[in-house]
């Protein structure tokens, strides 16, 4: 059976953050044409900062002075494969710039069409995007000394937050315990490991025995019961956090699967009612006809939810809450 | 040989939401609350000890780094703690560390939340949907709780009544409930089975900051101080065959190392006031039986006689505890600082009436983190 897929998520939120008495000024000045700096002693510091960074002290909005639109590129560094998150989508630079007025630099983007038009030392000159909304995204810089009129914004309330989402794409390869167990579902088999230090079987396994220290291989594993007794569990009311798709109170419980010594948590079980939910109740697994999933992690700590259709009652009595205590997590 | 730390200011925050602030402007108002308290300025402080729950919660990464100007701390070793729920009183014990070891006579130490800039839901269920969240993860348990205890079901409403009441002689309390009852807690949203709305604990912004400073340099502030006689950190996997989330082992190794070190043999009788970590209202119960104060399946009682209020005889979150407050990494921090507020006589309207021995306590992740201290009024209190 070929290996399943590297992981690939992206973990994404959209913060809203508070931008303050310095930072608020210089966000409202870039969306409304102009570049603010903050008078430090005797230095103009660009962008502004509500701190002095030597003493401390407050440094209030009164010392906000405009600076550029011209500045010097201190540093610079070539991206030739721009992504989404980056603020230009053909080949750019990130420079740090020394605008004119200012004593320290501000990082932007270039838009200088290739890296042979880039040097340290050259001129640049701010461009003010056609829409602006008071973000640092509003301008980039282009070579030249050539100032360019901003275009008017119609809007003027002060940038008190801004809405920032915040993204990163996480690729990795799974690790050998947790191909073999994902593989295992794929065939309907649930593949745990026997501990060599004690002989408790992990489901799903880390790769390890966290308590006794000791590493675990495919020699360790075992396949355990798609049966087992219900442990704990949870109703869950859906908060609407951005990525959320549940929108109807749902079950999470943690199963001890026959033959397990550690349980499955976070189970997905919706085809039986809350009411009649209960720690020590017998349940088995119904796999679906065509298992796949999409979503495999290395952290997982129950099934992955592409291979069961749902949950159903053994028949058989409840398990005395008493004996499986130690096995609520 | 340890030397001798002390807790000389105090600052914090109000804790609830802080729209027009910053983050740089939340921290920096707690640290100058606490220096001011000291009488002392950035210029007096060594070492500076930040402490915060997960990046995500903000989406600012390694703020240590970007809080440094406001932190006056351009030019200073600063360090940061991370022990998620459990690191306000981390991060507290990291600073202490610091004075005790010889290495700094004097420590800045601040930790922090803006749970309004994100959403720590989200965070917790790591960014995929369907997650169960904290009360979610500690509903279950609390079950259990129940089951093996027998306490009856309004233990939780009582906690959740008794812990409000004392919030409103706190000023910096976030929530101020003036009209909370046993019916309105009872008759308010169940979350979680058997967590009621007003038995969890809000979603606050705010900044909590210490000043500790070795016994040489105590006397240049002017207020009391309040001694750390011990502290004690543990930590467990979350998860493995065999554990006890209820009665949890790093819990009870925790206190038992804790009290060991203070020299307490009786930790009912010899601690005066306590800030348990409760963010849901059953953990009151709960942590006196995992933390060696009451017998197992004895701690509800506690609650139901009152021993845990104000005027009982260990009075528990006597600041309104995080039911009342929790920027999630500032509320360890919390409640050790609120411990010392007790026994340097500096609580206000909530303040325990002769109050010379206080623990502080704080826990993490799926109950897993462990981090406590015992601060008194007198640098070797006699037990009896």
């Amino acid at each position: 059976m070929a290996d399943l897929p590297d992981i690939d998520f992206t973990l994404e939120f959209p913060y809203t953050r508070t931008t303050g008495p310095v930072i608020g000024p210089f966000l409202t000045g870039l969306r409304d044409g102009r570049i603010l700096g903050t008078r430090v002693g005797d230095q103009v510091i660009c962008p502004p900062v509500e701190y002095d960074p030597d003493s401390g002290a407050t440094v209030g909005p009164e010392n906000l002075v405009e600076v550029g639109p011209v500045g010097t590129v201190d540093a610079w560094t070539w991206v030739a494969e721009p992504t989404s998150k980056h603020p230009l989508d053909t080949p750019f630079a990130f420079a740090q710039i020394k605008l004119d007025g200012a004593d320290t630099t501000m990082l932007h983007a270039v838009d200088a069409g290739s890296i042979d038009a880039m040097s340290t030392g050259m001129r640049v000159v701010v461009r003010f995007n056609e829409d602006r909304v008071g973000s640092v995204t509003d301008v980039h810089f282009v070579p030249g000394e050539e100032a360019a009129a901003p275009s008017p914004v119609d809007a003027d309330e002060d940038v008190e937050i801004m809405e920032h989402l915040i993204g990163v794409r996480i690729q990795e390869p799974l690790q050998p315990h947790r191909q073999r167990f994902l593989q295992g579902l794929l065939q309907k088999k649930i593949i745990g490991q026997r501990s060599p230090a004690d002989g408790k079987v992990h489901v799903p396994s880390r790769g390890y025995d966290a308590i006794n220290r000791v590493p675990m291989s495919d020699a360790d594993d075992v396949e355990v019961e798609g049966r087992g007794t219900v442990t704990s569990f949870t109703e869950i009311t859906p908060i609407q956090y951005h990525g959320q798709t549940e929108t109807e109170p749902y079950i999470r419980c943690s199963i001890l699967l026959d033959g397990a010594d550690s349980t499955i948590g976070g189970v997905d079980v919706r085809h039986i009612p809350i009411d009649e939910f209960r720690v020590g109740m017998r349940l088995e697994v119904v796999w679906r006809d065509d298992i796949s999933f999409d979503d495999a992690d290395n952290r997982g700590y129950g099934l992955n939810e592409g291979v069961y259709e749902r949950w159903e009652s053994t028949g058989e009595p409840d398990v005395d809450p008493e004996l499986v205590k130690e096995h609520n997590f | 040989m340890a030397r001798p730390c002390a807790v000389v200011g105090i600052g914090q925050t109000k804790y609830k939401r802080q729209l027009p602030v910053t983050l740089d402007g939340l921290v920096r108002e707690a640290a100058l609350n606490a220096l001011e308290d000291a009488n002392l300025t950035f210029d007096d402080v060594d070492a500076v000890v930040i402490g915060k729950a997960p990046d995500a919660l903000e989406g600012v990464i390694m703020p240590e780094l970007s809080l440094a100007h406001a932190l006056g701390a351009v030019g200073k070793p600063i360090h940061r703690v991370h022990t998620a729920g459990s690191v306000g009183a981390s991060t507290a014990i990291s600073a202490a560390v610091l004075v005790e070891s010889g290495r700094y006579d004097t420590v800045l130490t601040v930790t922090y939340e803006k749970q309004s800039e994100g959403n720590a839901t989200w965070a917790l269920s790591g960014g995929r949907s369907g997650g169960q969240g904290a009360g979610g993860t500690f509903a279950p348990w609390i079950r259990e709780y129940i089951r093996r205890s027998n306490a009856p079901e309004h233990i939780g409403w009582t906690v959740a009544v008794k812990d409000r009441l004392n919030a409103l002689k706190n000023p910096h309390a976030h929530l101020h409930l003036e009209d909370i009852s046993i019916e309105k807690v009872k008759e308010s949203p169940m979350l979680w089975d058997p967590l009621h709305f007003l038995e969890s604990c809000p979603s606050s912004d705010g900044a909590a900051a210490m000043v500790l400073t070795s016994e040489d340099k105590v006397q240049r502030s002017p207020n009391p101080p309040a001694w750390v006689l011990a502290h004690a950190k543990r930590t467990e996997f979350s998860s493995f065959p065999g554990r006890d989330t209820i009665r949890i082992k790093a819990g009870l190794d925790c206190a038992e190392a804790l009290y060991k070190k203070a020299g307490i043999t009786n930790p009912r009788k010899q601690i005066d006031a306590a800030e348990l970590y409760v963010p849901f209202s059953w953990y009151e119960p709960m942590w006196l039986e995992g933390h060696l104060i009451a017998e197992e399946g004895e701690g509800w009682k506690m609650t139901d006689e009152g021993a845990t209020a104000l005027d009982g005889d260990f009075p528990v979150n006597c600041s309104g505890g995080v039911l009342s407050s929790n920027p999630i990494g500032a509320s360890g921090m919390i409640r050790c600082l609120e411990a010392a507020n007790q026994v340097r006589g500096t609580a206000g309207d909530y303040q325990v009436d002769g109050a010379k021995v206080a623990l502080g306590h704080a826990y993490g992740g799926a109950a897993q983190y462990f981090a406590m201290w015992i601060v008194s009024s007198e640098l070797q209190p006699e037990f009896t």
